[in-house]
Order: structure tokens, then sequence, then C-alpha cells
């Protein structure tokens, strides 16, 4: 056993081939992204070109397009913050549990801080987003907390609990929620604009409000990369290692939280970024955790910005919300997955 | 065949097998009641006391729903007003108002506690309810859908009707194994659910309000202002297909001890299966198209059912009863708790039904089923 494993807690395990590898896999990352930044300034109900947005780069652009251009900055920020945290809580939270099925969203997370953003709306006056922000984060967390709690009964986590879990949580949130909006018109108003997930409509003072949670969060993560390498090879190895097993797992759940918290706080709640990623970027860039948190926050981004786009030149002049269009590429991914699980999990 | 148990039992003559023979536990054989060679009831003294019981309580909540409030009829008026000399404001309130709303409820909590009773047994899973593998996200997208695109043209049952059936069908592709693997199921349902929300949601975003908030009432399974022709359809359609599972009961009793022992007893696991599956879509779509997707009746029912009498099998008379009972009581909280008004019942049910689910899910994998 010992002498087949390559990858120690602090250890590498990429041999220089894979070395050479990840740094081509991280200039293609990069360039990717730069690409989905171009594309989320340059298209929307008017679209410009690429030599329009180096035009108001440089200075030298026309005023109109400068401002439809500019118009398009809040968003596309938005859009990096919410595709980097999500991504990454998404890694985080398959690490910690060891389930291929760990996201954000079926965790009961998206469910908590939407409870919790209800209840502030109705009952403590809250509006706008900086006062949401603040109302989301504790809500998630307590959700995020309960569906661990309820999912570990009993002896062990299996792939399918945290996530029925989470149903079941979400259920009652659920109930909480449309009967707060259902007798509340003004609530019901906000929260119907605020569940589709949307990147549009917000200015910087969003990303500004909830920058410094997904800044910690995102430290915090890449900080448990190592702990997590070594959790990985199971408690028992990990603790003859000298990592603490139960501190790296409410490090990323605390992170996790932080994170998603932030995006969801920020945009709505999106789901199925936490989970394709993750899954995409293992498959891509290995199992070392370290290097998928780094590829994770590259590839969210990009597939939340794509997936923007793409709901606003699908149905121009109007726009299909990037949740509503996350959930159109996430659940057949999911629903593929599905059909090549193995076994009865 | 063993013979060792010749005493009671006969050899088989078909693949139908007769019913009454090879009780499945240790219950007597003879605590059946057998109507020709296909029908055999369970009538087990525990059984039956349970349905007594549970009709008592039934009439009970009826009765409540039908006195309670302030346009309530008087208990004393109700017999009366009930064998048809009701006048003025009691005429109105049981012709108008809760007589076909109860009749609807009682009708949809049967049919759904049937259909959960079926897919729980057909999959051997206490979560196998058309509730947890996304028929209810399916309803609400379709019913989106027809509000939004076809307003006036399609009415918005029918097109929760067809969500609802698009739904299981791409549920049951998806899992690859069709409905046997609990896990697959019921992930495969998360992401059918997904789909299934965001379309509602988009929707709901998209229309103006009052219709939104019409809608969201909606699919969230309400039995406000049905009328009497909701009542029929619902009673119909249980009239025609509860003796169908009556006439299956039996087999899937024998097929919850496992496929191959079923075969070995001369039933045909696969195609009862397909039967009871076909019949609990069937009562489920027709619920959904009269009241919306009501959450988690047939989920729980057939588990209290189960809990109630202690016995295995589906149980299919007790949780119909149970269904009904549930459904009732929710509604009599939707119509009479002062905390929210007008909330649509199925919030109520959701609430509880989500609770119990919780306290189901610890239940099973304390044991190891999960």
């Amino acid at each position: 056993m010992a002498t087949t494993t390559v990858a120690p807690p602090s250890g590498a395990g990429t041999s220089r081939t894979g070395a050479a590898r990840l740094a081509f896999l991280l200039l293609l990352g990069l360039a990717a992204l730069a690409l989905a930044l171009c594309a989320s300034v340059m298209f929307g109900s008017r679209s410009t070109s690429l030599g329009d947005v180096i035009d108001v780069l440089t200075g030298t652009a026309d005023p109109n397009v400068t401002t439809i251009v500019e118009s398009r900055y809040p968003r596309t920020a938005l859009g990096v913050l919410a595709g980097l945290c999500l991504a990454v809580a998404g890694t985080l939270m398959q690490g910690v549990s060891r389930n291929p099925l760990a996201e954000p969203g079926l965790l009961g997370i998206n469910a908590g801080a939407s409870a919790s953003i209800v209840a502030a709306t109705a009952w403590f006056g809250a509006s706008g987003s900086t006062d949401t922000m603040w109302w989301a984060l504790p809500g998630a967390l307590i959700a995020g907390v309960l569906v661990h709690v309820i999912g570990s009964a009993g002896t062990g986590t299996s792939v399918v609990r945290l996530v029925l879990a989470g149903a079941v949580l979400s259920a009652v949130l659920m109930a909480f929620i449309q009967a707060v909006t259902l007798s509340k018109p003004q609530v019901f108003d906000s929260y119907r604009y605020w569940v589709v997930g949307a990147l549009g409509g917000r200015d910087f003072d969003v990303f500004w409000s909830v920058f410094p949670f997904a800044a910690v969060g995102f430290l915090l993560a890449l900080a448990l990369g190592p702990g997590l390498n070594a959790l990985a090879l199971g408690d028992a190895m990990a603790v003859s290692l000298g990592s603490h097993p139960a501190r790296i797992r409410g490090g990323g759940l605390l992170a996790a939280t932080l994170l998603s918290a932030a995006a969801t706080a920020a945009v709505g709640p999106i789901a199925f970024v936490g989970l394709a990623v993750p899954h995409v970027v293992r498959a891509l860039a290995g199992i070392d955790f370290r290097v998928q948190i780094v590829f994770s926050a590259l590839a969210g981004p990009t597939l939340l910005l794509l997936a923007d786009v793409v709901g606003r030149v699908v149905m121009r002049p109007t726009e299909l919300m990037v949740g509503v269009v996350t959930a159109f590429i996430g659940a057949p991914a999911l629903l593929i997955a599905v059909r090549r699980m193995r076994g009865t999990t | 065949m063993t013979t060792t148990r010749e005493s009671t039992t006969s050899p088989a003559p078909g693949p139908e097998g007769p019913a009454p023979r090879s009780a499945p536990r240790s219950a007597p054989p003879k605590g059946f009641l057998t109507i020709g060679r296909h029908v055999a009831i369970p009538v087990r003294r525990v059984s039956v006391v349970a349905a007594a019981v549970l009709l008592v309580l039934v009439v009970v909540a009826a009765v409540a729903t039908l006195s309670m409030g302030r346009l309530g009829v008087d208990l004393a008026d109700l017999p009366a007003a009930l064998t048809g000399d009701a006048e003025g404001k009691n005429r109105f309130v049981l012709n108008r108002l809760r007589g076909p709303r109860l009749t609807v409820a009682l009708g949809t909590g049967a049919a759904l506690g049937l259909s959960g009773a079926l897919f729980q047994s057909v999959t051997r899973n206490p979560l196998g309810s058309p509730d947890v593998i996304g028929l209810a996200a399916g309803a609400g997208a379709g019913a989106a859908i027809s509000a939004l695109v076809f307003p006036d043209t399609v009415p918005v049952a029918v097109g929760a009707l067809v969500g609802a059936i698009l739904a299981m069908a791409l549920v049951y592709v998806s899992t690859g194994t069709g409905f046997r693997n609990p896990a697959r199921l019921v992930v495969a349902g998360i992401g059918v659910a997904a789909i299934g929300a965001a379309i509602t949601q988009y929707v709901v975003y998209a229309m103006e309000r009052d219709k939104a908030s019409v809608l969201t009432a909606y699919v969230n399974g309400s039995l406000a202002a049905r009328s009497w022709s909701d009542a029929t359809t619902i009673w119909l359609v249980l009239l025609v297909v509860a003796p169908l599972t009556a006439l299956i009961g039996r087999r899937l009793d024998i097929g919850e001890m496992g496929d191959d022992l079923a075969e070995g007893l001369g039933s045909e696991p696969k195609r009862t299966k397909t039967v009871a599956v076909v019949l609990a879509i069937v009562l489920s779509a027709a619920s959904v198209s009269v009241a919306g997707p009501v959450a988690f009746i047939a989920l729980t029912a057939p588990q209290i059912a189960k809990r109630v009498t202690r016995v295995s099998g589906p149980h299919l008379l007790l949780s119909a009863l149970t269904g009904s009972l549930l459904l009732v009581a929710a509604d009599l909280c939707a119509q009479q708790l002062p905390l929210f008004e007008d909330l649509p019942v199925g919030i109520y049910t959701m609430a509880i039904g989500g609770a119990y689910l919780g306290y189901l899910l610890v239940r099973e994998w304390r044991r190891g089923v999960l």
C-alpha cells in the first residue's frame, strides 16, 4: 500500500510531464476565461465587436459604445465572483464529504439562504443586496450545519444521505418560503426576481459587499488543499500523516458555506455549477486538491459567464437568467452521470 | 415447490397463481377475503381495526371541514342539510364551497395514498414515491408553460398532467434500470426536479405578479375553488383504478419478498411491477390534474399505514384511507388556521411531510437500509 502511494499530503504527486501538462491546462484555462470575459462584455441585447471592446479599454471608443460595454462590467464581475465561489465550494464539499454529488444547492444551503432572506424581507425590513447578503449568510450556515448533522446520524456518511438530508431540509424551508411569499405580495415580488438567479440588473455595490466573504472563503480553501489531499487517503491515514480530519472537515464546510452564501446572496441560487465544475476539473487536472481548487477558480467563472452570455443571446430582446441556463445544462449532465453510476450508490 | 406445506397450500395451476395460497409471513392463509381466483384482500384483524379507526377519523375530519368556521354548517343542521334539505347559506356552502372541495380532497388523498403504496411496493423503497422522483416539479413546469405559452387554449391542469408524465418518462430513461434502484431513482429525480423548478421559476418571474401568484398557489397543490367536475374526475379514476390495484395487490405482496422468490411462486414480478407503476402514475397524474402537485401525501400515507398495523405488504386500502385523512386534515388546517390566510394546502403537506421524511431517513439509515 504505502509503497505505491504517490501522493503524500504535501507532495506534488505529479511527474515532470504532469507538470508540463498542468502548465498547458493552466494556459488553456486562462485563455478560456479571457474569452468568456470578452464575450460577456461583447454580447447582449446590443452586440459589439471585439475591436470595440479593445477601443473601450484603450479609451478611444465612441461614447455610446463605451456606455454599452461599461454597463456590462458589473454583471461580468459578478459572474466571475459567483462562478468562482460556486465551483470552489463544490470542490471543497466533494472533498470533505468524499461525495461526488455534494453541491451547495443540493445540500440545503440555497434553501437556508432563501428562507433567511425571505424572513428578513418580510419582518425585518431588509431590502437591497447589501442587507440581504447579511441575512443570507447565517441562513446558509445554519442550513449547512443542519444537513451535515442529519446526514451523519447513524454510522458513517453515504453518497446519497447528505443529498437526501438536503432535500428534506429544502422541502421544509420551501414550505416556509412559499407560505410567507404567498401571504405577502411585496415579499413575493422581490423573491421571484431573486430566485431565478440572475447576474444582470445589479451594480458594483453587490460585488463589493460580498467580496470579503468570498475572499476569506477562497483563501481558507487554498490553505485547506494539502489537508484535503490527506483526507482523501482516509481518516486513519490522514491522522498518521499528522492531519486533523475533524478540523479539515470543519474548515472545509466553513469555507464552502462562506463561498456559497456569498454567491447565493449576490446573484440568487444557481444550481449545478458547483456540481459540474469539480467533476470536469478532476477529470482533466487530476486529484490533487491544490490543483483542483485553482482550476475550479478558473473554470467556474468561465462556465457561468458563458451560460450568462447564452442566456442573453437565445431569447433576444429579453433574456434567460443564468440560473435557468445552468439548470438546463447541468441537469442533463447529472442524469447522464446517474446512468453511469455503479452499484447501489 | 416444496411439499412440506401441503396442508396449507395447493399446487399452482398457472402463472397467475391461486390467490389465497402461500401467505408470505406467518399470517395464516385463512385471513384473506377471496373473490374468485385473483382477488384476495388480507383481512387480518389488525387491518380491519385500523381501517375502521381510519374511517372514523376521516368522517370526523370531513364533518369538521363542513361545520367549522364562519361559513360552517351547524352540526345540528348537518344531517338534514346533507340529505337534501339544505337552504340558503347552508346550501351554498355545501354545493358550491366546501362540498366539492371536501369531495376532491377525499378522492385526491385516497389516490395519492394508493399511488404511493404501489410505488413503494414496486421499488421496495420507502422513498420511492412520485414526490421524490420529480413528478411534482414536472407537473409544476407543465402547468407553468401552459399558463405562459397557451394561456387561453390549454387548461393548466392538462399542462400539469403532460409535465408530470414527461418527468416520469425522463426519470425512467435516465436511471437506466427503470424504477428499481432507489439511489439512482432519487438522484435522477433531483435532476429532473431541478429542470422543472428552473422552468417554473422562470415563468413565475416573467409573468405579471397577480397571475404569477395564482400560478404559484397552483403549483404548490391547492384545493381552493374546486368544482363538482373536479370531484367527478378524481372519483371516476379511483373507481376504475382501485379495483385493478386490488387485483394485483396480492401479487405485489409476494413481490416484496424478492423477484426470485416471487417467480418461484408462479407470479410474474416484472409484469406485476409494470402494471403497478402504470396504475400509480395514472393515480398521481389524476390527482395532479384536479389539485395540482400536493407534496408528500403519497410518500407518507403508506409509511404511516405500515407503522400503524406493523405488518408487511402494500396495504393498499389502509394507505388510501390514510391519504384521505392526511389531505382532509391538511386542508382543514389550510381553511381554518388563522396564522396565514388562504394558503394552498400543498404548503401544509410540504412542511409536515418534509419533517416526516427527515425522521424516516434517519430511521432508515440507522437500520442500514440506505
